[in-house]
C-alpha cells in the first residue's frame, strides 16, 4: 500500500466509532414526519444562510448554509492560463474543484480526493458553463474551488447554487445566476433537500422506485442547466421530480438575490445626497 | 496613486508606512490582529474551532477513530494533526498533495503537541496494547493572509478543548469495543501552547503578527510557543537574518503577554458554550 | 553504513579530496571532520561526520531554472533531504525549510538571477545531531562550489538533560534521554542566532545558556572552516 509521504502519519488502521455503536443511529423511515420536521412529498426546502466576499484573497467568495450542510466557494481569476496548450484564443476556461473537509462526513473522509469529489467537479464544471459568457474572457482560465465543512446532504445542489454566487461575486459576466435544488424520491413519496441521513438510508421495504435527483436551474431565463439523477424512477416521477425542484430553486431565489444586492451595495456604496 | 504604488514597488510601499511607526492595515507595529474563536459548529466532527486572525481563517475539525496501540508504546494512543493549504484560501497555492509550507506547518503543529505534552497520549489509551484512541485534527486554511501557524495553533486548541470522546467498553467475552454515542466526555487538556509570530522586516524592524504581503516581504520569520508556566515549547526560525540574544528575549516577553491573552480568550469562549 | 564505509574508507590522500580532523578541547563537541569535493558530477560536494552522524552534500548550480520556479530578481534555491533508508517524509521537509532558509539568507542570491540552486543533502548515520550537521555539510558543499556568500554559518545541536545540565553535539542515546533540545545555526560574521529549532520545553534561561553554548562552540567550527580552506587552496596554488 502506498503510503502518503506528504502528511503526519497516524497508525496503519484506524476503524470509526460509529462501527462499535451499541444503538445503531436512528433509521431514516419512509414514513411520517421526517426528523427536522419539515414535510414530506412538499417542496420543503431548509432555510439557507448566504454570505458574499468572506475571503480576502479570493476575486469573490460566497459561504452558505442549508441546514447543517455548510461549504465555502471561491472564485479565482480570469487569470492567465497555467497550461500554455491549453490556450484558447476565442474562449475563457472554468475549472472546478470540489473537495470535502474529512471532518465533513460521519465518518473520517481521506486527504487524497477521491473519484466522488471528481465526479462532483465535473458536475458542477457542467452545470456552471453555460451560465457563464466565458467568450468575453478569452486566453483566461476561471478558477472554482468548493470546499464543503460539513455535509448533511444535498451537497451538489447547494454547491452549485454557492459557486454562482461566488462567480457574481467576482464580478464574472454571467447570463444567469445558477440554483441548484434536489430531491430523494422513495417510492410514491419524496423528499426535497434531503438530509445525509435521508439521502443515503434506505427506509422503504420496497425497492422500487428509488433515486436521487439534482438540478442546476437558470431561474431568469427558465433553463436547466445541470441534471444529475441515479438510482432507478418512473419516468413520471422523474419529470415530476424536476418540476419540484425547479420550484425548490425558485424558494431560494430571493435569499441569493438579496445576499448578492447586499455584497453590491456594500463594495459600491450608493453615492451619498450632497 | 497609492494602489498603484503598492503594486509596483511594494517594500518601498511598506518602507513608507514603517518610517512613521505604523502598518498599511492600520495596525502598530506590536499589534496583533483582532482574533476571534468559533467553536463547535461542525457537527460531524467530536470536536471543531473556526478562528480569524484578521483575515486568515482556519478551521479544525477533529475526528477520533478506534485503533490499535502500537507496539514500541502500548499504553499510548495517537494524534495526527495535518494542515492543508487548498487552493480556495489564496491564489498562491496550487491543487494537489501539501507543498512544503503546508508540511512544514503540519509538522510545526505535531512538535507543538509533543513538546509541550498539552495532552497526555496515556490519556488516549482505552485498553492498554489493545484499543486506543486516535485524533485526527485536521486543519484547513480558509483564508490566507498571513501568519498561518499561530492560526493553526491556535484552532488546534480550541479544537481539542472542545473535544467530546464518547464512552467505549471493551466487551469482555468478545473483546470487541462497544461504543456509547449518548455518552461523552471531554479531553484533559493539561497545558495550554500558544504561538505568537513576528518578522523582521529590511533586517531591523520588528513586525508582530505578519500579514501575507508582509511575511512575503521580511527578511526572517520567528515563531515562539510559550505555555500559561511562562516555558518555551517551541522557538522556531526558520532560517533568515541573524538576531541577536536581547532581540530574542523582547520577543518572547511579547509572547508571554500573547498566551495570557489567548488562554484567557479561549477560556471565555469555552464558557460561553457550556 | 555500507555506503559510509565506501566513502571513508578512501585514503586520505585522494587526487582531490581531503580529509580533515580537529579533536574536541573545551567545549565538548565530538570528534568532527570533512571532505570537500569528493564527488565528479557535482558543482561542489562534501561530506561532514560529528562522531557517528555523517552527512553528504552535493550543490548543483547555477543552472537553468523551471518557468514556474523562476524569480526574476534572484537564484532559486531547493534543498532536498533524503534519509538513510524509505522516502523522505515530513520531517524531513520541515528540515529542509530550516536548511533552505538558513542557506537563502547567508548567499548572495541576487548576483544570480532566474537561476537555480539545488542542494541535495544525503543522510548517511544519524547518531544525534542530525539538522546540525545537515547545515554543517550544506555550508561546506557551497563553499566548495565557490557560491557566493555574505557570510557562513554552522549548526550546533544542545540537549538539556532531565537533571539540567547542556550537552552540546550529543548522540542519538544523549538525545533521547533529554528533556530538551534545540538545533541553532550561528552566522560567522556577528556571532547571532539564524535559525532555531526546538524540541520540548525549557526556560528562557535555558535557551539564552544554549545560545551562550552554540555561539562557543561555532568559534570552533568556523577556526576549522578557515583551516581547512587555508591549508586546501595553499596546496593547489
Amino acid at each position: 500500500m502506498p503510503v502518503d509521504t506528504r502528511r503526519v502519519r497516524g497508525p496503519e488502521v484506524s476503524q470509526s466509532p460509529l462501527l462499535f455503536a451499541c444503538k445503531p443511529a436512528a433509521v431514516f423511515s419512509s414514513h411520517g414526519p421526517r426528523a427536522d420536521g419539515r414535510q414530506r412529498d412538499q417542496v420543503d426546502v431548509r432555510p439557507v444562510f448566504v454570505r458574499c466576499g468572506l475571503v480576502s484573497q479570493a476575486k469573490g467568495s460566497a459561504y452558505m448554509e442549508a441546514g447543517d450542510t455548510k461549504l465555502m466557494c471561491c472564485v479565482y481569476g480570469p487569470r492567465e492560463t497555467e497550461r500554455k496548450d491549453d490556450t484558447d484564443m476565442k474562449c475563457g476556461r472554468l475549472t472546478t474543484d470540489m473537495r470535502f473537509a474529512p471532518f465533513s462526513c460521519p465518518e473520517r473522509g481521506s486527504w487524497i480526493q477521491g473519484s466522488q469529489d471528481k465526479d462532483f467537479s465535473l458536475m458542477l464544471h457542467e452545470s456552471l458553463q453555460p451560465a457563464l459568457c466565458l467568450h468575453k474572457y478569452p486566453r483566461s482560465q476561471i478558477e472554482v474551488n468548493v470546499m464543503v465543512l460539513e455535509n448533511s446532504g444535498s451537497v451538489l445542489a447547494h454547491a452549485v447554487t454557492c459557486a454562482s454566487l461566488a462567480l457574481a461575486d467576482a464580478g464574472i459576466e454571467m447570463y444567469d445566476l445558477v440554483l441548484g435544488c434536489a430531491i430523494r424520491q422513495d417510492g410514491a413519496s419524496y423528499v426535497v433537500d434531503p438530509t445525509y441521513a435521508e439521502e443515503n438510508g434506505n427506509g422503504s421495504d420496497s425497492s422500487d422506485n428509488q433515486g436521487r435527483l439534482t438540478l442546476a436551474f437558470l431561474p431568469s431565463l427558465n433553463q436547466v442547466s445541470g441534471l444529475q439523477s441515479d438510482g432507478e424512477m418512473t419516468e413520471e416521477s422523474l419529470s415530476a421530480g424536476v418540476r419540484t425542484c425547479i420550484e425548490g430553486c425558485y424558494k431560494i431565489y430571493p435569499v441569493i438575490q438579496q445576499a448578492l444586492a447586499k455584497a453590491v451595495r456594500r463594495a459600491a456604496p450608493p453615492p451619498s445626497e450632497s | 496613486m497609492a494602489a498603484g504604488f503598492k503594486t509596483a514597488d511594494p517594500l518601498e510601499y511598506h518602507r513608507s508606512f514603517l518610517k512613521e511607526n505604523c502598518r498599511p492595515d492600520g495596525r502598530e507595529l506590536h499589534e496583533f490582529r483582532t482574533t476571534t474563536v468559533n467553536i463547535g459548529s461542525i457537527s460531524t466532527a467530536d470536536g471543531s474551532a473556526l478562528v480569524k486572525l484578521g483575515n486568515t481563517t482556519v478551521i479544525c475539525g477533529v475526528k477520533a477513530e478506534l485503533a490499535n496501540p502500537s507496539v514500541e508504546a502500548t499504553g499510548k494512543g495517537f494524534i495526527v494533526p495535518n494542515v492543508d493549504l487548498p487552493p480556495l484560501c489564496s491564489s498562491q497555492f496550487r491543487p494537489g498533495p501539501p507543498g512544503e509550507q503546508a508540511q512544514a506547518a503540519s509538522q510545526f503543529m505535531a512538535d507543538i503537541i509533543e513538546s509541550s505534552e498539552m495532552l497526555q497520549m496515556e490519556d488516549l489509551c482505552i485498553e492498554r496494547g489493545k484499543l486506543c484512541w486516535s485524533l485526527y485534527c485536521d486543519l484547513i486554511c480558509l483564508d490566507y493572509d498571513g501568519n498561518l501557524l499561530d492560526a493553526c495553533a491556535l484552532t488546534m486548541l480550541a479544537a481539542l478543548k472542545n473535544t467530546r470522546l464518547p464512552k467505549v467498553r471493551v466487551n469482555g467475552e468478545t473483546g470487541a469495543p462497544e461504543v456509547d454515542l449518548g455518552k461523552r466526555r471531554g479531553l484533559k487538556i493539561r497545558r495550554h501552547p500558544v504561538a505568537a509570530s513576528f518578522c523582521i522586516f529590511d533586517d531591523s524592524v520588528l513586525l508582530v503578527d505578519p500579514a501575507a504581503e508582509e511575511e512575503q516581504l521580511a527578511t526572517a520569520r520567528l515563531t515562539v510557543v510559550t505555555d500559561e508556566e511562562g516555558r518555551l515549547c517551541g522557538v522556531h526560525k526558520p532560517g533568515g537574518t541573524p538576531l541577536s540574544g536581547e532581540r530574542l528575549q523582547e520577543l518572547i516577553g511579547r509572547a508571554t503577554v500573547r498566551q495570557k491573552e489567548i488562554h484567557r480568550l479561549i477560556d471565555k469562549v469555552i464558557k460561553s458554550i457550556v | 553504513m555500507i555506503m559510509s564505509d565506501a566513502i571513508f574508507s578512501r585514503p586520505t590522500h585522494t587526487f582531490d579530496g581531503m580529509m580533515e580532523e580537529c579533536s574536541p578541547s573545551t567545549v565538548s563537541i565530538r570528534e568532527f571532520g570533512c571532505e570537500q569535493n569528493l564527488l565528479s558530477r557535482s558543482d561542489g560536494s562534501a561530506s561532514f561526520i560529528q562522531g557517528n552522524t555523517s552527512v553528504l552534500a552535493a550543490v548543483y548550480g547555477p543552472a537553468e531554472v523551471k518557468v514556474s520556479k523562476e524569480i526574476y530578481d534572484r537564484a532559486t534555491l531547493e534543498v532536498i533531504i533524503q534519509p538513510k533508508v524509505g522516502l523522505p517524509s515530513v520531517k524531513e521537509r520541515a528540515q529542509e525549510q530550516c536548511v533552505r532558509e538558513t542557506c537563502e539568507a547567508s548567499l548572495l542570491l541576487s548576483l544570480h538571477p532566474r537561476s537555480s540552486l539545488t542542494l541535495v543533502l544525503q543522510e548517511l548515520h544519524n547518531d544525534g545531531s542530525l539538522l546540525s550537521c545537515f547545515l554543517n555539510a550544506g555550508c561546506m558543499a557551497m563553499m566548495d562550489a565557490g557560491l557566493p556568500m555574505s557570510c557562513l554559518f554552522c549548526g550546533v545541536t544542545c540537549a538539556i538533560h532531565t537533571d539540567g545540565t547542556i550537552i552540546t553535539d550529543p548522540t542519538a542515546a544523549q538525545e533521547a534521554e533529554s528533556r530538551a533540545l534545540m538545533t541553532f545555526a550561528i552566522d560567522s560574521k556577528e556571532h547571532q542566532v539564524m535559525m532555531t529549532s526546538t524540541k520540548g520545553s525549557f526556560s528562557v534561561q535555558e535557551m539564552q545558556q544554549c545560545i551562550a553554548v552554540s555561539q562557543a562552540a561555532s568559534e570552533k567550527i568556523f577556526s576549522f572552516h578557515r583551516e581547512s580552506l587555508r591549508r586546501r587552496y595553499s596546496k593547489s596554488v
